[in-house]
């Protein structure tokens, strides 16, 4: 892994502020999201999609695409977690007590 | 935690970049990764011995195709792969090398290069063992067909050091390491270098051994060619030692009293037994040539020429080889020089007197039995009194003062009657020869040195 972060970290880096980013902006945005039934099917693929990454299964480039895949949505999510806590933070801090 | 739950749901339209991003990253970074992995794997390997090794990345996938020489080096050399860090798995084609059983190694020398094939046990030892024969060998193209197999005996290099050395001996042959049994055939390239190759396998590393050894030596030669033109009786090829040598160069001037001889022979060992003694008989049976060259190969003596006449040829071919030592060969290739035109008396006693001021007919001290040396002045002698057969000719025989003046008349006698009778068992007719004794009433040089009696002792040719 470490060797990993070393060789694409800026493709990385990009992932979590993507990531951040899409968190950040989630928060204050109105619309509905995804929903449940999908948002449990895609979890269902990405459980898939990291059970062959760990099983080592996909061979030869697939299996580096995909590694690499799963590594950049990883960062993205942490991203986005991280992005929507901050404004969060931040939108209450300024909201006006109730 | 709810709240993040609840926002999570609206991050999916960030999924469509990150994907672009994703391919773009997998676009770019998967040749440079390939290369980048082989690099490492490769520098992992690089204390590990093995043949034919072979990587290929795909993706974080290595696939190592290899010859070891052990299990323990072809595991060790997987585990170093497996190690290197981003390599996710490691597809393991290597293999053992085989075994070669019997371990057979070989070298080869024909006229123009020398081929080593069969098996080495390891990549260095196949380089060591090539640049060893390169540097022994220098010049001669070495040509490497040996495969790399296990089962070498220990000390296999040294072993095969040592013969690399010996082929340099060969002028053609084979040297074959079969585990530790070493046999070896052909031509040794000089003489002496069959025994020489025979005192180094003695040094052979502990546990080979010597199977068969069919090294031959090469012909032990000598030549002698009388030149009849230059006057000269050149001798070149081998002799034994530097006593046989000076023996032989002695030799050959007393018996070729005219030529002028030139020694080209070198020392060398190898001689066939008995050999000093054929090479004296044979120079005998030549300087009785007009023109002639004498081979002696290995046991194999060759003499050609021209004889002085038809009596001489006859006794050369039938009594040379009597001369030899058992097991040798005598090949005369013997004719006769065609007869010189006819002179008359006067001429003749000038050709007689010429002759005789050169060389003396010798005799066994205080006998009257000619010595073998002085055959070849007898048969100028007796070609020369073949050229006037009108004349008559007396055999004088004289002496030196030393002893008892009746025993020396006697011994006088007895001398000149001694060369007439060669002369007429040579097929002259014995009428045209009369044998008289002077004893050492006729000195022709002063009888108190060594050197002028030596000069009084002779036989005298006089044409009447």
């Amino acid at each position: 892994m470490a060797y990993l972060t070393t060789f694409y970290w800026g493709w990385l880096l990009a992932s979590v502020l993507l990531g951040f980013g899409m968190g950040w902006i989630s928060v204050v945005q109105h619309g509905k999201g995804i929903s449940r039934k999908w948002r449990w099917a895609l979890s269902a693929l990405v459980a898939a999609l990291v059970a062959a990454a760990l099983a080592r299964v996909v061979p030869g480039r697939f299996g580096y695409w995909l590694d690499l895949g799963l590594i950049m949505f990883a960062l993205y999510l942490c991203g986005c977690a991280v992005g929507s806590w901050l404004r969060d933070w931040v939108v209450s801090r300024s909201a006006p007590p109730a | 935690m709810r709240g993040l739950f609840r926002w999570s749901s609206k991050w999916w339209p960030g999924v469509i970049p990150l994907v672009i991003c994703w391919a773009i990253a997998a676009w770019t970074s998967t040749e440079p990764l390939e290369i980048d992995l082989a690099q490492r794997s490769a520098a992992a390997l690089k204390g590990t011995i093995l043949d034919k090794r072979r990587i290929s990345v795909e993706g974080r996938d290595v696939t190592l195709a290899a010859d070891a020489f052990s299990e323990d080096g072809r595991r060790s050399a997987v585990a170093s792969v497996e190690v290197v860090p981003g390599v996710r798995l490691v597809n393991d084609q290597t293999r053992l090398v085989p075994e070669a059983k019997p371990f057979v190694w070989s070298a080869e020398r024909d006229v123009v290069r020398v081929t080593l094939s069969g098996s080495s046990p390891l990549p260095a030892s196949k380089g060591r063992l090539m640049e060893a024969a390169r540097a022994s060998l220098g010049g001669v193209e070495v040509v490497d067909r040996t495969n790399l197999a296990r089962g070498a005996p220990p000390r296999f290099d040294n072993a095969a050091l040592l013969l690399l050395d010996q082929i340099g001996k060969l002028k053609d042959g084979k040297i074959t390491l079969s585990d530790t049994t070493v046999s070896l055939s052909g031509m040794a390239r000089e003489l002496g270098g069959r025994e020489a190759i025979a005192a180094a396998l003695k040094n052979l590393p502990e546990g080979f051994s010597v199977a068969a050894n069919e090294v031959k030596a090469p012909p032990y030669i000598f030549q002698a060619y009388k030149d009849p033109v230059a006057v000269t009786l050149t001798l070149t090829g081998n002799v034994a030692d530097h006593n046989v040598h000076a023996a032989l160069v002695a030799a050959a001037g007393r018996k070729f009293f005219s030529e002028k001889v030139v020694d080209n022979l070198k020392t060398s060992i190898g001689a066939p037994a008995g050999f000093a003694n054929a090479v004296v008989s044979a120079l005998g049976a030549l300087s009785r040539l007009s023109t002639g060259t004498l081979v002696v190969s290995d046991r194999e003596v060759k003499l050609s020429g021209d004889a002085l006449y038809e009596a001489a040829a006859s006794q050369i071919r039938a009594g040379l080889g009597k001369d030899f030592p058992q097991g040798w060969q005598f090949k005369p290739e013997i004719s006769v020089k065609p007869a010189a035109a006819p002179v008359d008396a006067t001429v003749c006693q000038q050709l007689f007197t010429e002759l005789l001021g050169k060389a003396r007919i010798r005799f066994e001290s205080g006998k009257a039995d000619i010595v073998a040396d002085s055959a070849g002045l007898l048969d100028r002698l007796i070609e020369t009194a073949l050229r006037c057969p009108a004349a008559n000719i007396e055999i004088a025989g004289h002496t030196d003062t030393d002893g008892d003046e009746a025993a020396n008349q006697a011994l006088s006698e007895r001398r000149a009657q001694a060369v007439a009778d060669y002369l007429v068992k040579a097929g002259l007719p014995a009428n045209r020869f009369s044998a008289v004794g002077y004893g050492s009433t006729q000195p022709i040089a002063g009888n108190e040195t060594d050197q002028g009696k030596a000069q009084n002792r002779r036989i005298d040719f006089v044409v009447k």
